[in-house]
């Protein structure tokens, strides 16, 4: 079972679905008008549309026999949570890690010093 | 583009250590158990590291009497430039993401480059693996019955 990021990175992950997304972003769109543009069949195109619906980037309104098509933000902005909190966790281990060569250098430094004071007596 | 992350976290950070000094603590279980996947609150409670391309790593934290398995395998080591593996962290995703080092030496110290990859295509990949194995199963299964 995919969690629901998986959903919205695999919908973002095919160049048909960035430029479905693209276009809804300028506003809301019929099935039709939005399959117009594309050299596949109405079908492919509804195949892509299921793929965004599912991450929850698109979402459907009935108006009689029309079907609107929109587009929600809402994912994308999880995609920009994980990013940070990746960020965040990998800045704090390359600072401890940092920390630690530090702290191997000043007690390499200190045992030189001890060796060559003993050498000095 | 087909098989490439939707979205990537990067992060560059200098360090006063050698390429060669920082390079060989991610490899390291005493060093890597200290700053990789340990929490402040946690205890690191175990550390296993294969050290070479195909060999598989684990690192095990204790939160808060929970046991939390980072696994993943090599997938390029070019010391002390380059270090790739992947990662999965199966008590909180399914993900498998993809993380990278880039090490480039200055005059004193280096520049540390990390990229970390969510991989959609990865899972859909394992997806397609473990059914293609099911297949080679069931085939040698019926060879074999």
């Amino acid at each position: 079972m995919q969690s629901a990021l998986d959903h919205t990175l695999t919908a973002l992950a095919d160049p048909t679905r960035r430029a479905i997304l693209q276009r809804l972003s300028s506003g809301e769109a019929r099935v039709t008008d939005l399959a117009q543009p594309f050299a596949m069949s109405l079908n492919a195109v509804s195949k892509h549309i299921r793929m965004l619906e599912r991450a929850r980037l698109v979402q459907r309104r009935r108006m009689g026999r029309e079907h609107f098509l929109s587009f929600n933000p809402k994912p994308l902005d999880e995609a920009a949570a994980w990013i940070e909190t990746q960020r965040a966790l990998w800045t704090a281990r390359l600072d401890t890690l940092e920390a630690l060569l530090q702290a191997e250098d000043r007690a390499a430094a200190a045992a030189r010093k001890q060796g060559s004071n003993r050498r000095k007596r | 583009m087909a098989g490439s992350a939707a979205v990537t976290a990067r992060v560059t950070r200098r360090f006063s250590a050698s390429a060669e000094r920082v390079f060989d603590a991610w490899l390291d279980p005493a060093k890597a158990g200290t700053f990789l996947f340990a929490t402040a609150t946690g205890q690191m409670v175990r550390v296993e590291i294969d050290a070479r391309v195909g060999g598989k790593f684990v690192f095990v934290d204790r939160r808060d009497g929970e046991d939390v398995p980072h696994t993943g395998e090599y997938l390029e080591i070019n010391r002390p430039r380059r270090l790739v593996f992947s990662l999965a962290v199966e008590k909180y995703s399914q993900d498998i993401d993809r993380v990278a080092i880039d090490i480039v030496p200055l005059a004193s110290g280096c520049e540390l480059t990390l990229t970390h990859e969510m991989r959609p295509d990865w899972v859909e990949h394992r997806d397609r693996i473990q059914a293609g194995w099911g297949e080679i199963l069931e085939g040698l299964a019926q060879t074999l019955g």
